[in-house]
């Protein structure tokens, strides 16, 4: 027999075949059989029916049970007194809130009214059913129930069945009219007249609606609601929501700004730290990116999320720097080193003395350059000359790197300016914690403006660093240092501060890598290769004759970065040929890291060491074990040359002279040298031979003239007309000089020295700022400047002004050859969101006049799936909103243009 | 319970709303039996502040926007009524509507069972949706006047409620006289294919309502005929819309779960409203004259 109800074989009421069965709805109508008792009542079957269903589909409508309410025996103790403890607070809570409110009163009421929109225009009558043919195909359909006392008949399982089979045919009789274009929503509120507790609860509702768009992944809108949010009242959350919404849509600089004022409204706020963190860590500035994770982690040690994203930072980090040892490993050295450190802090002094005294060292180079003319005889003060000398080189080398950096696109902005100044003034005048600070803020600025320019963004961390250094902060001067060079990789200064910082924290392998580095930008850095000496010993004393092989790589400078600094210093060494530091330099920038070279150099510094500290017989054995590696090298030859003159043993400089002489028949030092040996064996006629040959190669050596004078003034009579002839020259040169000096004098105001320059620039600055936001572009340059900034910031909006205010015929022309993916697709997207709405004729001629542009067939072929779909939207927006300024075959045609 | 007040009217009344009135004035909107629409100060009850015989027979549905810090624009409210008309009044304009929406002359009139606004993110868009005993569901646009979608559901519309009525147009559920309700997708409109939707059945009788939690616009919940309650939640998938082979835009319907349920009572629930203030709490009336206040707790969990 079967069932009354679904005509189901009795058979199948039964534990083995429910067992078996996996025909869910074949065992939900044998559910349904069960329960309701008509074959009998059977509850294990009926419990192992349900079991067996809700196996196969634990969604199954059948398993649904009606239910009583839960009431307090229905929990715990405490699940109740949770639930009602919640609940009478906030009855209290809204009682309160009723109590203050009866206080306000309504005089507000009316004022609102005022900014009411007005009453829709009355009367409009709107017919319910517009299509006739629709309405008759719907009555053709028999809708159940037709009157209402066809409801009694009506069958709830059969018409709940029937829902199963076709859910999708209700869209299908469904009409269309119009398809509503971009929502416009307002970005503000207008909070005249509501009083606190409307704001709260306004505030509190547009940040939940900002939340429900953000979990279903529409962040353009949730960023929406949580600025109007803001708008009405800035909460943390609403901040820290829309911050998050940004990261999503990859908006870097909003996203950080508005972390920034979470951190401001509740310092150490555990969210917006970790968002930072991830904005920093996309901006690639690891560093800080760490320092957050850091004081997240400090707060919450256990947080699972940041340590995670801490390992990927740092392993991200690890991969650009390979060179950097970690940190732990520096401690351990600490540990081993205690002992030694009181030598390390001695040293780290020494350092920091230096660093103090170069300021003055360079006035006095100033100075000694201006009193040039009288000076006699440069020799006897070789030693302050030759570190003057670098000092200022050092400066003048940062100087061109600054300068270099100010071409870039963008400039610091004249808030930034300010405070660096400031910062400068700080710093000169010894105060560097505050000066720290003003830095900070300078950084702080740019960044949150969004505008990057690396090269004074570094500049900025790297006088930081200068700070902490002074203050013996060697952690953060390290850090500085690094994300100045992230910025603006093989920079000197940083490079110079973190050897410093390193070694005065006894790191010493880094400190040596890092003044290696140094040298092979700029060989003539004293310190440098004093330092690098200085670590040399300490490794070999502490890692024993394989010290090298504990090195990490050092890395190798870019032949950029080393002709940059070359021209710098080759611009200083014409005035001054005699400086060992130049000697340096040229070695140097033949060296690779093989060993061989490498104990040369080491030799040879250590040469140049003595040579310094007037150890002249040591200094030539030194340079003589050179020799003996490597014959070739003619500035060895030279440097001894100089250890002789300076022995008086004449007779040997002017044999190393002619030594070099004979590989390199143009060497200008070897003639000088052997000149002033000449000199020294008092053959005067040999002597001015040589002077004139070094005029003659290169006319602007001062030494060279002086000596030359010097010596015709020896050799009397007979030279009167080469002197007076040379006087002439020397008045030119004078001239020279100055002009140099003030550009000098620039070179070191653009870094950090003269506050007065620094605000010519920051005037200049203003200029070009204002023109970049304002003025329409007249030439093609001025209009790629313009586009770069607003590409460079993603700044749809701006790049919409740019395109309101330009008439597009003139865009072709404006692009000229510039025309890039990343420039298409910003237009597109301003286009899209901004313009479209206010002028819809301007997006079509923009479209227009943009398919002419050069290189737009490339752009075009170039386009991504994704980016073309974009660009199929705008279209699709335009055709809906089309009007008289062009019509429907245009935009078909244009499309055709645009491979759509 | 204490009764703060006890108002008696002369006429039935049969819908009412706070939606178009200020968060401090708290006036109530109500629909009587006899097709008049009023709007009372409840502190000064005796006379309505605004009063309009507003249909020729019952009004079914009431709703209003504008008010309680909900939705941008004017402050409006909505009546739907049996005589099949449909009207939208502004308490500042007196005796005649702003928007009539009725059928055509020679038409039946079917009866208007239910009224929402939506779709009000600025101060021009708004809608209004309208559910008809023949199933009918219509939208109309106040905005450019006309009606912008229609559809059948095959079942009598008891209850349409947008999920946010003040933002761009995202979900509207109807449910319907035999137990099911639709959930329509309503950011993305096909030419030809209109909204998406899915439906779902529950209570076995008829779904006399449906109200969105106002913390989360994707849970509702249902009051049906056979005294239960239903607590929803959709889903979205994980692309709400799709091109068709024609290149048009076509929304993707995602899918709804049940999240609990309860029966209260034998008779139907015949109406239902949430909290704005505190999230959970809410209240629901019976055909068993009773009144039934009910907190779902872990919502946040959901």
């Amino acid at each position: 027999g079967t069932t009354k109800t679904y005509q189901i074989p009795i058979g199948h009421l039964d534990y083995k075949f429910i067992e078996k069965c996996t025909d869910v709805k074949h065992l939900e109508k044998i559910l349904r059989v069960l329960r309701s008792g008509e074959e009998g009542c059977y509850p294990d079957l009926t419990l192992f029916c349900e079991k067996r269903i809700e196996h196969l589909h634990p969604a199954s409508r059948a398993l649904r049970k009606d239910k009583p309410a839960a009431t307090a025996s229905d929990f715990t103790a405490e699940e109740w007194e949770t639930i009602n403890g919640e609940l009478m607070s906030w009855v209290t809570e809204m009682n309160e809130d009723d109590y203050k409110s009866q206080f306000i009163e309504t005089d507000i009421l009316h004022e609102r009214q005022d900014n009411l929109p007005p009453i829709r225009c009355s009367s409009s009558c709107l017919p319910a059913n517009q299509n006739k043919s629709l309405q008759s195909k719907q009555r053709n359909k028999k809708n159940v129930p037709r009157d209402y006392s066809e409801w009694d008949k009506f069958d709830v399982e059969k018409e709940c069945s029937k829902i199963d089979e076709g859910c999708d045919e209700n869209n299908s009789k469904a009409r269309f009219f119009t398809r509503p274009s971009l929502p416009v929503i307002d970005k503000k509120i207008d909070t005249t007249g509501m009083t606190k507790k409307d704001k709260i609860f306004i505030a509190t509702r547009e940040k939940e609606k900002g939340n429900e768009a953000f979990a279903i992944g529409d962040y353009m809108e949730a960023v929406t609601y949580y600025t109007r949010s803001i708008s009405v009242l800035p909460t943390v959350a609403a901040y820290n929501n829309k911050a998050q919404a940004e990261i999503k849509l990859q908006h870097w600089h909003s996203a950080l700004q508005d972390c920034e004022k979470v951190l401001d409204m509740e310092p150490g706020n555990i969210k917006a730290l970790m968002r930072r963190a991830t904005v920093h860590s996309h901006l690639q500035n690891y560093q800080t990116a760490i320092e957050d994770l850091m004081k997240v982690l400090y707060a919450e040690p256990e947080n699972a999320i940041a340590k995670k994203n801490l390992l990927e930072i740092e392993k991200k980090l690890e991969d650009i720097k390979p060179v950097s040892e970690t940190k732990s490993k520096g401690k351990k050295i600490l540990i081993q080193d205690i002992e030694d450190s009181e030598g390390g802090e001695e040293r780290g002094e020494d350092i920091k003395e230096y660093e103090r005294s170069r300021g003055e060292k360079k006035k006095k180079a100033q100075k000694h350059l201006s009193d040039h003319e009288g000076e006699v005889n440069g020799f006897l003060n070789h030693d302050q000359k030759g570190e003057s000398h670098e000092a200022e080189k050092i400066s003048r080398s940062h100087g061109t790197g600054s300068l270099s950096a100010d071409g870039g696109s963008s400039l610091l902005p004249p808030i930034a300016a300010k405070l660096k100044s400031e910062g400068n003034e700080l710093f000169k005048s010894g105060q560097f914690g505050e000066a720290v600070l003003k830095y900070s803020a300078a950084i702080e600025y740019v960044m949150g403006l969004g505008e990057q320019n690396p090269g004074d963004i570094s500049i900025l961390y790297s006088n930081r660093a200068a700070c902490y250094l002074k203050e013996g902060n060697c952690s953060d001067c390290i850090q500085d240092c690094n994300r100045a060079l992230e910025l603006q990789p093989f920079s000197l200064k940083p490079l110079l501060r973190r050897a410093m910082a390193y070694e005065s924290m006894e790191r010493y392998r880094q400190a040596y890598i890092d003044y290696k580095t140094v040298l092979q930008i700029d060989s003539s850095i004293h310190a440098a290769s004093d330092s690098v000496n200085r670590i040399t010993k300490t490794l070999i004393d502490q890692d024993g004759p394989s010290w090298r092989e504990k090195l990490p790589p050092i890395p190798v400078v870019p032949v950029s970065a080393q002709l940059h600094r070359w021209d710098a210093g080759n611009f200083t060494s014409e005035t001054k040929p005699r400086s060992t530091a130049d000697a340096n330099r040229e070695e140097q920038l033949q060296m690779t890291s093989e060993k061989d070279e490498e104990k040369f150099k080491t030799l040879k510094n250590e040469g140049n060491d003595f040579v310094k500290k007037g150890k002249y017989e040591e200094a030539v054995n030194k340079y003589s074990e050179c020799m003996k590696l490597n014959t070739k090298e003619c500035t060895v030859y030279t440097n001894r040359a100089l250890c002789y003159l300076k022995l008086y043993k004449y007779e040997e400089a002017k044999q190393d002279c002619d030594h070099v002489l004979q590989i390199e028949d143009s060497n200008i030092k070897a003639f000088y040298r052997r000149a002033l040996a000449y000199k020294g064996l008092q053959n005067y006629q040999a002597s001015v031979d040589d002077l004139n040959k070094v005029l003659l190669i290169d006319p602007n050596v001062l030494e060279a003239k002086k000596e030359l004078q010097q010596i015709t003034q020896l050799l009397s009579l007979e030279s009167n007309a080469v002197a007076s002839s040379q006087q002439k020259q020397r008045k030119k040169i004078i001239i020279q000089e100055v002009t140099e000096f003030d550009e000098q004098k620039e070179g070191q105001s653009a870094t950090s020295e003269d506050a007065v320059s620094e605000e010519v620039r920051t005037s200049a600055l203003l200029k070009t700022a204002e023109k970049l936001s304002i003025s329409e572009p007249t030439n093609a340059y001025d209009f790629g400047q313009i586009l770069n900034t607003v590409n460079a910031n993603k700044d749809e909006c701006a790049c919409a002004d740019l395109l309101t205010i330009i008439d597009p015929p003139k865009l072709p022309v404006l692009l000229s050859n510039k025309l890039e993916g990343e420039i298409f697709l910003i237009f597109i997207q301003s286009l899209a969101c901004y313009v479209l709405g206010k002028d819809p004729g301007l997006v079509y001629q923009h479209l227009f006049y943009l398919s002419k542009a050069e290189r737009f067939k490339v752009v075009l072929a170039l386009l991504s799936k994704n980016e073309k779909e974009q660009v199929q939207q705008l279209f699709d927006l335009l055709s809906e909103k089309q009007n008289h300024q062009y019509s429907l075959e245009d935009l078909e045609s244009l499309k055709k243009v645009y491979e759509l | 319970i204490l009764f703060f007040k006890k108002i008696e009217k002369a006429k039935p009344l049969k819908c009412g709303t706070f939606g178009a009135t200020s968060l401090q004035q708290r006036y109530l909107a109500t629909g009587d039996f006899g097709g008049n629409l009023n709007i009372w100060n409840l502190e000064a009850p005796e006379i309505p502040v605004y009063s309009v015989k507003a249909h020729k027979e019952i009004i079914n549905s009431i709703d209003g926007v504008g008010g309680l810090g909900i939705g941008e624009g004017a402050p409006e409210i909505v009546t739907g009524s049996r005589d099949g008309t449909v009207k939208v009044w502004d308490p500042r304009q007196k005796d005649t509507p702003v928007a009539n929406m009725e059928p055509v002359q020679g038409e039946s009139r079917r009866d208007c069972w239910t009224v929402a606004f939506g779709n009000a993110y600025n101060q021009e868009e708004r809608v209004v949706c309208a559910g008809y005993d023949n199933g009918d569901i219509k939208l109309f646009d106040l905005k450019t006047m006309s009606l912008r979608w229609e559809t059948n559901i095959k079942n009598g519309v008891c209850s349409v409620e947008f999920d946010r009525k003040d933002v761009n147009m995202n979900k509207l559920v109807a449910t319907s006289l035999e137990g099911k309700f639709h959930v329509f997708d309503m950011r993305t409109q096909h030419p030809t294919k209109g909204f998406a939707s899915v439906s779902e059945k529950a209570h076995k009788s008829t779904m006399w309502q449906v109200r969105h939690l106002p913390q989360n616009r994707d849970i509702f919940m249902t009051s049906g005929g056979a005294g239960s309650l239903h607590l929803w939640k959709y889903e979205y998938p994980a692309q709400r819309s799709k091109k068709d082979s024609e290149g048009a835009e076509m929304g993707v319907a995602g899918s709804v779960s049940l999240l609990q349920n309860v029966t209260l009572s034998t008779q139907p629930i015949s109406s239902l409203d949430w909290s704005p203030d505190k999230k959970g709490l809410c209240v629901c009336g019976a055909f068993d004259q009773t009144v039934r206040v009910l907190i779902v707790t872990k919502l946040n969990k959901v």
